[in-house]
C-alpha cells in the first residue's frame, strides 16, 4: 500500500497557554505535517513536549491559537455550523491514554460505547442500539455479558478496549491514538496494539499514534514524527528513522530505549543531547528540510550540506 | 556468593471487603552480596507486595501473613517488632518508590530530607551530617550539592528528583536498596541516566539491589539475576542471560514475544490471550494455563513445582517434567535460544548442533 | 542435586485447549457504584444505627403531636408546671411527678389534682412539652431540610457553571462569593429578619442566603476535576452537547459528594435556627422549634431542668445521628480514604 492521498493537513499550527503572559508556555510551536489516508503516523517525543497537545488541538479539544489544520480539505478551527461540527465528530475519534480515567466509572459498559451511537441518532431502536453495542464489544474481543458491567469491574486492557470500541461506535475514519498503551502491562500493550492493526485493515483507519515508546511506535507506524519542546524536529519514513536518525535529538532518544536483549544493553551507548551543538545565529533560518526522500530534519542551510553529504 | 536476604516460602493475604485476597501465594528467593536482581511481572503479580512485605510496610490490620520467612542477618523480618523494624529501615534495607513527585516531602529542604536518615541511624553532629548530604548529593551526580541542599523538591526536575531519593535512600550505606519502578515514570533519556547511576553507585558501594519493573528492556540493562512472578508466585527465576536467551517457562515465552523486535515488522505481535487471574480465587493448577497454548491437562490440576533448568536457573512448569512431551516454543523465543549455549536450540558461531 | 519427580500417567500430559475467551470472564457479580456503597454502608454500625434513630425521629415529629390530646399551644393555667411523669417509670422513683418546692418533696400531679400523665411534664404556661418537642423536631426538622435544599439547587448551579464554564466567568462568579463570604453572615441574617416578617420563611431565607456558599466551592472543586477528565474529553470528541456532558456525566459523579455533604448541612440548618431562636431573632411565640425551647427552658433551668432537657436531647441525637451518617456514607461512597 503506498499512501498518496492527503487525509489532514497540519500547516504551522501553534497552541501558546497563557498567551502573552509571563508564564507564556508554547505547547506546540509552528508544527506542520501532513497524514495521508490509511496510514499510521507516530509522534514521539518525552512528557511536555507538546506531542499530546498537539492530537488535541487537531481534533478541537483546545481552539489553535494559530495555523490550521484541514481535514479532507475543511478547515477543522473555523467557525461550523451543528451539522459541521457533528460530521467532523464522527470522522475524527480519539483513544486516551488513561484506562481508568476515560470511562465514566457511573456508567455501564453499554451506555458507554452507545454514546456516541446516541449523539449522533445512529441506532432507530433499542433493539438495533444493544446489537451495535454486541457487534462493537465482539469487535474488540468482549463478549456481549460485558455490557451490562462498570468499568471498575474490568482490568486495564479491557478497559482500554472498551475505549476503543467507543470510538469505534460513530465509524470514523481517522483515530487519534493518545498513548493508548503506556499504562498497560507488556502483555496487553500486544493485545491492544494488535487489535488497533486489526481493525486498520479491515476499516482501512488512519492513525495518529501518540507514544513515548519507541519500539512500538517503530512496530505500528508507517512514518514517525520526532518532537522536542513544541517543535517538530525529525520526520521520516519508520525504518529510515532508525536506521538514519540525523537530528542529534532524536539520536540521543533512539540511543536512550532499553532492549531486552542483555547483550545488546552491555555494549549500548548512549548519547546525550545538548541542544548548545546547533549554535544557531540569530540571521539563520531553521526549518524543515528534505534530507533524503520523504525523511525531513528541522535543522539550518549549514546543517542541511552537513547531513546530505553524510546520508546521502 | 554470600546470601544477604532470603525469603522462604512466603504466603500473604490481604482481607478486604471483597473477600482474601491471596496477593502471594509461596515465594521463595534469596538476594546475594552485591548483585541487582530484578522481579518481573505485571501488576497484580505480587512484585510490589513482596518487597513491601520485606519492609513491612503493609498494613497491618488487614494484612495476614500466612505462612514463610524473611531471613535477614539470620533474623526473621516477620518478627520483629516495630521498633525494631524502624532500625532496619532505611539504615539495611532501603527503598526507593516509583513517583518521585510524591515520595520527597514538599515541605521540607533536600538537605533536611537526606540528613534525616542520617541522624536518626548514625551518631553524627548536624554538621557532619550536612556534609554528608553534599557528599551524597555529589554523588548521585547533582551540580552544585553546596547550594542545592538548601532548595525545596519543587525547584527540581523529575530526574533530578529521583537522584536525591536515591540519595536518601544510600544515606546509610544500606546492604540491600529496593527500587519499586523507579523508572517508570521517567523519559526514556532520564531513565537511562538513572539505570546508570544505580549501575555505577552499586559498583561504589556494593549494595544489592532489588529491582521491580515491568519493562523487560529495563531488566535487561539492570539485572543480574531476574525472578518472573505471576499470580502470587515465581514461575521462573535464573541469570539474566538464562531468562532471556533460554526461557522455559510459557509466560516468560509470552512476555518476551509480546515485546517488537527491532527488525521484526510486518509480523504480528504475539498477544497473550486474556487477563491475569482473580486472586481472591486463584485457579487450582498453574495459574497461567488458563491463557498457555501449551497447557496440559495436569496444568489444570496441580500447580508445578520448580524444576532444575541448571544449578542457577529455575522454572515452575510442567512442560519441564522428564515425562512431559517436548514443545516447540515460538519462533521469537528459538530464535533467542539459539544464541545460548546449553540450550536445545544452541547453534555455535559456525553452524552448530541443532537438534 | 537431582530432582526427583512423581511417576505421573501419560494422561496428564495431554494438551488441553483452553478457551481464551472464558479467561476475559468476570466472575463477580455486577454491582454498582451505588450497590456497592449500600454495601459497606451497612457494615458501618453507628451509620445504621443513626438511619434508625433519624427515621425514629422524624416519624416521631410527624406522629408525636397526635399522640397526646393536647395542642401545640393549648394553655391550662391549672395544670402549669408540671414535671413529667410516666406511669411505668414512676414505682422506680424517675419521672414520678414529684418534684422539690420549697425544699420539700411534694407530687404536683396530686397537688394539682391533675389525673392525666404529662410524658415530658408542662411548661409554664401548662402547655404540653411533649407534643411541643415534636411540633418544634417538625418544624427544625422542616426548615433544615429546606434550608439544605435550597443550599443544595443553588450550590450545586453556582459552583458547576462557575467550574465548568471557567475563565473569565469563574473569576467574576469567584470574585462574588468572596463577597459574600467576607460579610459575616451574622449580620446578613440579623438584616433579613429586620426586613422581613419573622417566621419560618425568613429563617429559611437567611439560612439559606449564606449556607450555599460551602456546596458551592465544593461542587465547584469536584466539577474542576472532572471536567479534564479523559471521559469528558472523550465524550466531548463524540461530539456531546454541554447539556448531556453536565447531567449524564458530570453529575453523576459528583452525586455522592454532594449527598455527604448535604448530610452535614442538614444538622447545620438545625443547629444555626435553634440559635437563632435562642438569641430571639428566630420563630417568635406561639411557634415552637427546638431553639424556642430550649430558650424556654433555660431560664428555669434551676427550678425546671425538664424543660431544656427534652429539647436539648432531642437536638443533640438528631446533630449526632446526622453527623454520623454523614461520615458513614462518605467512608461508604469514598473507601479509598479509609483503607
Amino acid at each position: 500500500m503506498k499512501p498518496t492521498e492527503k487525509l489532514l493537513q497540519i500547516k504551522h499550527l501553534k497552541q501558546y497557554f497563557n498567551e502573552g503572559k509571563a508564564n507564556e508556555v508554547r505547547a506546540v510551536d509552528d508544527v506542520s505535517f501532513d497524514i495521508y489516508k490509511g496510514e499510521t503516523l507516530g509522534l514521539v517525543g518525552e512528557s511536555g513536549c507538546g506531542k499530546s497537545t498537539t492530537g488535541r488541538t487537531i481534533i478541537r479539544l483546545y481552539d489553535a491559537t494559530d495555523g490550521e489544520v484541514l481535514y479532507d480539505g475543511i478547515s477543522v478551527h473555523s467557525k461550523k455550523s451543528k451539522k459541521e461540527l457533528k460530521d467532523l465528530n464522527r470522522k475524527m475519534q480519539m483513544i486516551f491514554q488513561d484506562p481508568y480515567a476515560s470511562l465514566n466509572p457511573r456508567m455501564k459498559v453499554m451506555d458507554i460505547i452507545a454514546e456516541g451511537i446516541d449523539i449522533h441518532g445512529l441506532a432507530k431502536n433499542d433493539k438495533e442500539r444493544k446489537k451495535r453495542v454486541y457487534d462493537l464489544l465482539e469487535t474488540v474481543g468482549l463478549n456481549k455479558e460485558h455490557a451490562n458491567r462498570y468499568p471498575h469491574e474490568f482490568s486495564g486492557g479491557q478497559r482500554q478496549r472498551i475505549g476503543i470500541a467507543r470510538a469505534l461506535a460513530v465509524e470514523p475514519e481517522f483515530i487519534i491514538a493518545d498513548e493508548p498503551i503506556s499504562a498497560l502491562d507488556v502483555s496487553i500493550q500486544a493485545q491492544v496494539v494488535n487489535l488497533l492493526k486489526e481493525l486498520q485493515e479491515e476499516k482501512g483507519l488512519t492513525y495518529l499514534f501518540i507514544a513515548h515508546d519507541l519500539s512500538m511506535v517503530k512496530y505500528i507506524s508507517d512514518r514517525i514524527g520526532v518532537m522536542y519542546f513544541g517543535k517538530l524536529v525529525e520526520l521520516a519514513p519508520a525504518e529510515d528513522l532508525y536506521t538514519h536518525a540525523m537530528h542529534p535529538y532524536t539520536q540521543s532518544l533512539l540511543s536512550a530505549i532499553p532492549f531486552p536483549d542483555p547483550n545488546y544493553e552491555r555494549t549500548r551507548v548512549r548519547k546525550i543531547y545538548d541542544p548548545k551543538v546547533h549554535n544557531y545565529q540569530p540571521d539563520e533560518e531553521v526549518k524543515m528540510h528534505e534530507v533524503r526522500p520523504n525523511h525531513f530534519v528541522y535543522c539550518s542551510e549549514k546543517e542541511l550540506e552537513a547531513l546530505k553529504a553524510e546520508h546521502l | 556468593m554470600e546470601k544477604i536476604l532470603e525469603v522462604k516460602d512466603l504466603e500473604l493475604s490481604f482481607h478486604t471487603f471483597a473477600g482474601e485476597v491471596k496477593a502471594i501465594r509461596g515465594v521463595d528467593f534469596d538476594l546475594k552480596k552485591g548483585e541487582t536482581l530484578a522481579i518481573v511481572g505485571e501488576s497484580g503479580s505480587g512484585k510490589s507486595v513482596t518487597t513491601k512485605a520485606i519492609m513491612r510496610l503493609l498494613p497491618e490490620n488487614n494484612t495476614e501473613y500466612k505462612n514463610g520467612q524473611i531471613l535477614f542477618d539470620g533474623k526473621d523480618i516477620l518478627k520483629l517488632s516495630e521498633k525494631e523494624m524502624q532500625k532496619i529501615r532505611g539504615k539495611d534495607i532501603s527503598m526507593i518508590f516509583q513517583d518521585p513527585m510524591t515520595s520527597l516531602n514538599p515541605t521540607m529542604t533536600v538537605g533536611k530530607q537526606i540528613m534525616e536518615p542520617i541522624l536518626k541511624h548514625q551518631n553524627v553532629s548536624k554538621a557532619e551530617a550536612k556534609k554528608k548530604a553534599i557528599e551524597l548529593l555529589q554523588l548521585v551526580g547533582m551540580p552544585k550539592p553546596e547550594l542545592r541542599i538548601k532548595q525545596y523538591p519543587h525547584q527540581f526536575s523529575g530526574g533530578q528528583r529521583q537522584r536525591i531519593v536515591i540519595a536518601i535512600a544510600l544515606a546509610c550505606n544500606p546492604h540491600i536498596l529496593i527500587a519499586d519502578e523507579p523508572t517508570t515514570a521517567l523519559d526514556v533519556t532520564i531513565q537511562a541516566q538513572i539505570l546508570e547511576l544505580m549501575k555505577s553507585l552499586q559498583k561504589k558501594i556494593n549494595t544489592s539491589i532489588i529491582f521491580i519493573t515491568h519493562d523487560l528492556g529495563v531488566v535487561a540493562n539492570v539485572a543480574d539475576r531476574v525472578a518472573v512472578m505471576y499470580g502470587g508466585k515465581i514461575v521462573e527465576i535464573g541469570n539474566v542471560d538464562e531468562i532471556f536467551y533460554n526461557p522455559q517457562h510459557p509466560y516468560t515465552w509470552g512476555l518476551l514475544s509480546s515485546m517488537p523486535s527491532l527488525d521484526a515488522k510486518d509480523e504480528k505481535l504475539y498477544a497473550i490471550p486474556g487477563t491475569p487471574p482473580d486472586l481472591l480465587s486463584p485457579p487450582k493448577g498453574d495459574a497461567f494455563a488458563l491463557r498457555s497454548e501449551y497447557a496440559m491437562q495436569i496444568d489444570l490440576e496441580e500447580a508445578p513445582p520448580f524444576f532444575k533448568v541448571s544449578d542457577t536457573h529455575y522454572a515452575a512448569t510442567w512442560l519441564l517434567h522428564p515425562d512431559a512431551p517436548t514443545v516447540e516454543p515460538p519462533a521469537i523465543i528459538i530464535e533467542r535460544m539459539k544464541r545460548f549455549p546449553g540450550s536445545r536450540y544452541y547453534e555455535a558461531e559456525n553452524g552448530g548442533n541443532h537438534q | 542435586m537431582t530432582q526427583q519427580y512423581d511417576k505421573l500417567s501419560p494422561d496428564a500430559f495431554k494438551p488441553v485447549k483452553v478457551n481464551n475467551k472464558e479467561a476475559e470472564q468476570i466472575a463477580k457479580p455486577s454491582l454498582n457504584f451505588w450497590q456497592d456503597a449500600w454495601l459497606r454502608l451497612r457494615k458501618n454500625k453507628a451509620a445504621v444505627v443513626s438511619i434508625f434513630v433519624l427515621f425514629l425521629l422524624v416519624i416521631m415529629a410527624f406522629v408525636g403531636t397526635h399522640l397526646t390530646s393536647h395542642g401545640v399551644d393549648e394553655q391550662e393555667l391549672s395544670r402549669a408546671n408540671l414535671p413529667p411523669k410516666i406511669s411505668w417509670l414512676a414505682p422506680i422513683g424517675i419521672a414520678d411527678g414529684h418534684a422539690k418546692v420549697g425544699g420539700k418533696d411534694v407530687d404536683l400531679y396530686a397537688q394539682k389534682n391533675v389525673k392525666e400523665n404529662y410524658w415530658f411534664g408542662t411548661d409554664g404556661l401548662g402547655r404540653d412539652m411533649f407534643t411541643r418537642v415534636w411540633k418544634g423536631t417538625q418544624i427544625s426538622l422542616l426548615i433544615a431540610v429546606v434550608a439544605a435544599l435550597i443550599d443544595v439547587v443553588i450550590g450545586v448551579a453556582y459552583g458547576g457553571i462557575s467550574a465548568y464554564y471557567g475563565g473569565r466567568v469563574d473569576d467574576i462568579m469567584q470574585r462574588i462569593v468572596e463577597i459574600l463570604y467576607g460579610i459575616p453572615n451574622l449580620v446578613i441574617v440579623i438584616l433579613m429578619i429586620m426586613v422581613m416578617e419573622p417566621g419560618i420563611t425568613a429563617i429559611i431565607i437567611a439560612i439559606a442566603l449564606t449556607g450555599w456558599i460551602g456546596m458551592s466551592r465544593i461542587v465547584r472543586g469536584q466539577v474542576l476535576k472532572f471536567k479534564n477528565q479523559e471521559f469528558i474529553l472523550a465524550a466531548r470528541t463524540l461530539g456531546a452537547s454541554n447539556i448531556r456532558i453536565i447531567f449524564k456525566h458530570l453529575l453523576p459523579n459528583i452525586l455522592a459528594i454532594i449527598v455527604i455533604n448535604t448530610m452535614f448541612t442538614v444538622p447545620t440548618a438545625i443547629f444555626f435556627e435553634a440559635f437563632l431562636s435562642f438569641i430571639g431573632l428566630g420563630l417568635q411565640a406561639p411557634n415552637a422549634s427546638l431553639g424556642t425551647l430550649i430558650n424556654d427552658g433555660y431560664k428555669n433551668i434551676q427550678f425546671q431542668p425538664y424543660i431544656l432537657a427534652a429539647p436539648a436531647v432531642v437536638l443533640s441525637i438528631l446533630m449526632i445521628a446526622f453527623n454520623l451518617l454523614g461520615d458513614g456514607l462518605r467512608d461508604a461512597f469514598d473507601p479509598k480514604m479509609k483503607d
